[in-house]
């Protein structure tokens, strides 16, 4: 991570470089810090506090479950923790990838400040919803366990969601760049998510949908996190192979672009701002 | 070996990155042929070549829109330059944007820690100097509280406190400490020289031409994006002071009829007029008349702005001795930190002196109203306001303090070995 691309070490006087590792705390600091600060942020002066984010999903789910196992009967066994399980792994990445967008464009006095990582923002951005992550697990374990689906693949949960934290990240990366030089893509994010939704099995599953149709939920990165997450913990199977291995594929790819293009255009980012 | 070096560097921003791009602004104006023109480049910097060696002071000074924004952050490593080359120094600071990444809701505490770990601190650094910054900005309870709860000074302060931790070895200072109150500019102005002391090397861009004399060793002056001038500061500071001159006298319009107080247009009037001073008094003793060695003084005048309001302007007010010019005071709100206001179209303006030791004889004052950033005065009274003084002739000092002479006793007649 250089702090200045027009900074040329080489020429300047490179003895005096801060260390990498240095760079690295500094950078992990970073980030909790300012998740630290934003939660701390938008949580005061509210009564329920902490208790919002889960709330904003219950209701959701609530709506959801009405829905579909009373209006339009869709035949699923524990069909409240069925969404659930989904909605997690959603609405993660929906929250995530609409405040990287903004990320960058709404921190300029950040951003201009010759010290400082500028790839901690969209790291934030990912980082800050995956709170509301953690306060909603809990309440979907005691609702699995009720439901007598809780078994020792749970445990592949947390490497599940590291994976996902990466993907996001990378998509985070390239969304936030992006929109520094071109205001439409926080619109474009939002339709797309819109879209995503739908393309993406969480009031339903993949068995629902019929075979022809497969093929425009699988080119959507988000279905393998979604089924992989059930197969752990709804299904209590390790998820399968096809899953892991588009949602491995997908990381790595994900990580790939959005560094490269975050890299390439940062430097020209204080010119934009 | 040096912290800080521009070669040959130009910078434009592009066309289209003047507005917030969305797609049908990407089509018309970053595809020249569907627009339809291809605007030259409009270069914010030309061409500027310079060096700043460890420990060394480098005052920025220049008009509005001559480059000096565009400068400085080029210096503080943000942005890339368009040609040229700019190396800097891996551990510099600026407060370019202090205090603008303050969080309303959260305390001023917590906004320190923020903004130490933004400035580059890891945390357990920023945990450590956190009970010396707070000291530093005299909060006292405050800190526990939120920063919506703070005046403007006191976030101010927070922000210097925040930057008065740091030891970098180039610090770049957009004039900051021309807000806030005297005593506490007083503490800004002595941590910097600490840190200039402790070899940190200094830019500050500034239009207080009184605080880049004391601070800088070296000046650059930028004039519309070309490095008009760099070197030591008396004679660069001289020469941007001559080029005022010139420039008001360019200004000035050709004059008519001599009006109030035998004023006349580049006769004993100079300045483009856009601003004028009226109703110049001098309070004495009595109205106009002389006043008495240690005798308080009071001026007032009127600044009144001919058509729009004028954004920041500063007033001058100067005594000379008459025969030999010999400057007695020369007194601007600029230096002494007091701002008329942003924008300004009348002001009543009073200049209290509480006692004047000067030694009997003729004086004659001088007073104007000048553009925010020296550029030209709007306004100048050249030698128009006569002050007598009676008293005891000084001789050929400038003042007679109050005084006494006396004999002391002891010691005086002890005899020689």
């Amino acid at each position: 991570m250089t702090v200045s691309s027009s900074m040329d070490i080489a020429k300047g006087p490179a003895a005096l470089t801060p260390v990498p590792r240095r760079s690295r705390r500094h950078l992990a600091d970073l980030v909790l810090h300012l998740v630290r600060r934003e939660l701390a942020s938008a949580h005061r002066n509210t009564l329920l506090g902490w208790a919002w984010p889960l709330t904003r999903q219950l209701a959701q789910l609530a709506v959801l479950v009405f829905l579909f196992s009373h209006v339009l009967r869709l035949h699923i066994q524990d069909y409240p923790v069925f969404v659930f399980a989904g909605l997690i792994v959603f609405t993660w990445f929906q929250a995530a990838l609409i405040a990287s967008a903004y990320s960058v464009v709404s921190n300029a006095h950040f951003v201009t400040n010759p010290k400082f990582p500028t790839i901690a923002l969209p790291l934030v951005a990912v980082a800050v919803p995956f709170f509301d992550v953690l306060m909603a697990l809990p309440v979907l374990l005691v609702l699995l366990a009720v439901a007598g689906r809780l078994g020792d693949t749970a445990l592949l949960l947390p490497p599940l969601i590291a994976v996902q934290f990466a993907f996001t990240a990378g998509v985070a990366l390239l969304t936030s760049a992006a929109n520094v030089y071109l205001r439409d893509v926080q619109n474009v994010v939002v339709v797309l998510l819109l879209l995503l939704f739908y393309m993406t099995p969480i009031f339903y599953g993949l068995k629902n949908v019929p075979p022809q149709f497969h093929w425009v939920l699988r080119a959507n990165p988000l279905t393998a996190f979604v089924n992989a997450d059930r197969a752990v913990l709804f299904e209590g199977h390790l998820p399968a192979a096809v899953d892991l291995a588009i949602l491995t594929g997908s990381t790595i790819v994900a990580l790939a672009i959005g560094l490269a293009v975050f890299r390439r255009l940062q430097p020209g980012f204080v010119d934009e701002l | 070996m040096s912290v800080l070096r521009f070669e040959g560097v130009w910078k434009a921003y592009p066309d289209w990155s003047r507005q917030p791009r969305t797609l049908r602004g990407i089509f018309t104006r970053r595809v020249p042929v569907l627009s339809g023109s291809k605007r030259p480049k409009r270069w914010a910097l030309r061409d500027i070549t310079l060096d700043l060696a460890p420990g060394g002071t480098l005052g920025v000074i220049g008009h509005n829109g001559a480059g000096k924004s565009t400068f400085l952050r080029l210096a503080a490593g943000l942005g890339r330059p368009t040609r040229g080359h700019v190396a800097v120094h891996p551990d510099t600071a600026t407060v370019l944007n202090l205090g603008s990444s303050f969080d309303m809701q959260l305390t001023g505490q917590e906004n320190a820690l923020t903004a130490a770990l933004v400035a580059g601190m890891t945390r357990q650094e920023a945990l450590k100097r956190l009970p010396s910054m707070l000291d530093f900005a005299e909060l006292d309870e405050f800190v526990e509280y939120p920063v919506r709860t703070y005046s403007e000074g006191m976030k101010l302060r927070l922000a210097f406190g925040v930057v008065a931790a740091l030891q970098p070895r180039l610090l770049i200072l957009d004039e900051v400490l021309a807000v806030g109150d005297l005593a506490f500019r007083q503490k800004c102005e002595d941590r910097i020289a600490e840190l200039r002391d402790g070899g940190t090397s200094l830019v500050l861009a500034s239009h207080a031409l009184e605080e880049i004399t004391t601070t800088c060793e070296q000046v650059a002056w930028l004039h519309r994006g070309d490095l008009r001038a760099i070197g030591d500061v008396e004679s660069v500071v001289e020469e941007y002071e001559n080029a005022s001159i010139e420039a008001t006298y360019e200004r000035t319009p050709v004059g008519s009829a001599r009006g109030e107080n035998g004023l006349r247009l580049r006769e004993n009037r100079f300045g483009s007029q856009e601003m004028t001073v009226e109703a110049v008094a001098i309070h004495g003793r009595s109205p106009g008349g002389p006043i008495r060695t240690g005798d308080p003084l009071r001026i007032s005048a009127t600044i009144l702005a001919k058509d729009d309001a004028i954004n920041d302007p500063i007033v001058v007010v100067s005594l000379r001795r008459a025969g030999d010019q010999a400057v007695i005071f020369d007194l601007s709100t600029r230096a002494d930190g007091f701002t008329l206001g942003r924008t300004v179209h009348s002001a009543d303006i009073m200049l209290s002196i509480d006692r004047l030791d000067l030694p009997a004889g003729d004086y004659a004052m001088d007073i104007g109203v000048f553009e925010a950033a020296w550029e030209h005065a709007y306004d100048y009274h050249w030698q128009t306001y006569p002050l007598r003084v009676e008293g005891p002739v000084g001789g050929s000092g400038l003042l007679v303090p109050e005084h006494r002479w006396s004999i002391e006793e002891s010691g005086l007649d002890r005899p020689a070995e």
